[in-house]
């Protein structure tokens, strides 16, 4: 496994590049989440 | 054809960005789509291998370098010729001009290979330009591959995260004009909201270009920063744009504030337009696209072979997938501040009630 991943680097790239926006945009959907909760509140004490 | 590749990105990106509005939730069905489009390039980009072809050996072997590059070539065994010396030679099909492959029997032996098999294999120049010798085999029957461009490599990828990145800054500066012009015109909190978030996120994409485009500077010509006239006007601009940020957090009252920074934003935009496509292609340097380059860039230039078709579709599915995020990033941000607004003015009207 890790001569695999020392012989071909680009896919350690791949995975690193890969996790790092699927952290990104679960945190983004949580924080759409979050804001749309925020908004309705605002609106019903309207 | 190139243009339409590239500009379906653009187009599709925007289109996304703009339904159902500015300030819209985005649906559950088009954030699935910005992070699948997200995904597949980011996959596109960085999972095919890089290789080359025939000539490109010899072209290496030309410029003074003696190394083994990785060609992508397809292998008829039927065709191996064995040699007195007891070593094979195998016809390998160039671009232009047939090859021939010099294998030794402990390298390789033709007989494990069927018939037509595709490899990337490392080869470097034989005896002479047509013949190459194998040094290492890297991948059978890949799916596909990008193009070995020399002097760059694996390097060449940062392009399909680098210029979209530069592109999002400058669409960001331009939805900041936009919004700037429409509150002057017409003056709303909620536009000088997105005016200023989308100032904020140019500069967020125009910084990650910039470390992003010095880290691979670093490896390719040999400084994190070398004062090259893109260099230099991108370090402008974002001194034009941390003086905006100084002058908005510089004035308390809120009318005052939007409407400087409303003409400011104006000045900024014009100023980024020329500091982004204006300069760099006025004063020979470092980046593709200067004044004494052969053309305008891989991106724009007109010139057949700066830009292959599987490049130009990963580039188009960037640049889309790039907008795409900038436009949530900016929805979200406005529809934060826009809330904290509110609930800020409600606050206020509570404690002067009481």
């Amino acid at each position: 496994m890790m001569s695999f991943f020392e012989q071909h680097a680009i896919y350690v790239v791949l995975v690193i590049a890969l996790v790092i926006w699927l952290g990104l945009a679960f945190y983004v959907n949580k924080l759409n989440g979050s804001v749309k909760e925020l908004e309705q509140q605002i609106k019903l004490k309207d | 054809m190139k243009a339409l590749i590239l500009s379906l990105g653009f187009i599709i990106g925007i289109g996304w960005g703009l339904y159902p509005g500015l300030l819209k939730p985005r649906p559950l069905w088009m954030r699935i789509g910005l992070i699948s489009v997200m995904t597949i390039m980011v996959f596109l980009a960085l999972f095919p291998r890089i290789a080359g072809t025939p000539e490109d050996v010899a072209l290496i072997y030309r410029m003074g370098m003696q190394k083994p590059i990785p060609v992508v070539c397809k292998i008829d065994v039927s065709k191996a010729e064995k040699q007195e010396s007891g070593e094979w030679m195998i016809p390998i099909q160039g671009k232009e001009k047939t090859f021939f492959l010099r294998l030794t029997a402990d390298k390789l032996n033709p007989a494990d290979f069927g018939n037509g098999i595709s490899l990337i294999a490392d080869l470097q120049r034989g005896n002479t330009d047509a013949e190459l010798r194998l040094s290492n085999i890297i991948q059978i029957d890949p799916l596909i591959t990008l193009p070995y461009i020399v002097g760059l490599e694996e390097r060449a990828r940062i392009l399909y995260f680098h210029v979209p990145m530069s592109w999002i800054a400058f669409l960001a500066y331009i939805v900041s004009m936009i919004m700037s012009i429409r509150y002057l015109r017409n003056p709303s909190p909620r536009l000088d909201i997105i005016a200023s978030s989308s100032a904020a996120l140019g500069t967020l994409f125009c910084i990650l270009a910039t470390v992003s485009g010095a880290i691979w500077a670093k490896f390719n010509w040999g400084s994190f920063w070398n004062w090259d006239p893109r260099e230099t006007s991108i370090f402008v601009l974002l001194l034009i744009y941390g003086a905006y940020f100084v002058l908005r957090s510089a004035i308390e009252q809120e009318e005052t504030r939007a409407r400087l920074s409303s003409v400011y934003s104006i000045i900024g935009a014009i100023a980024a337009v020329f500091f982004i496509y204006i300069a760099p292609r006025i004063y020979g340097g470092l980046h593709p696209g200067s004044a004494d380059d052969s053309n305008a860039g891989p991106v724009i230039s007109q010139q057949a072979g700066t830009l292959d078709l599987l490049k130009q579709i990963i580039l188009s599915m960037a640049f889309c997938a790039f907008t795409m995020l900038y436009f949530w990033l900016l929805n979200l941000a406005a529809r934060i501040r826009i809330a904290g607004r509110e609930l800020q003015s409600r606050m206020l009207h509570k404690e002067s009630l009481s």
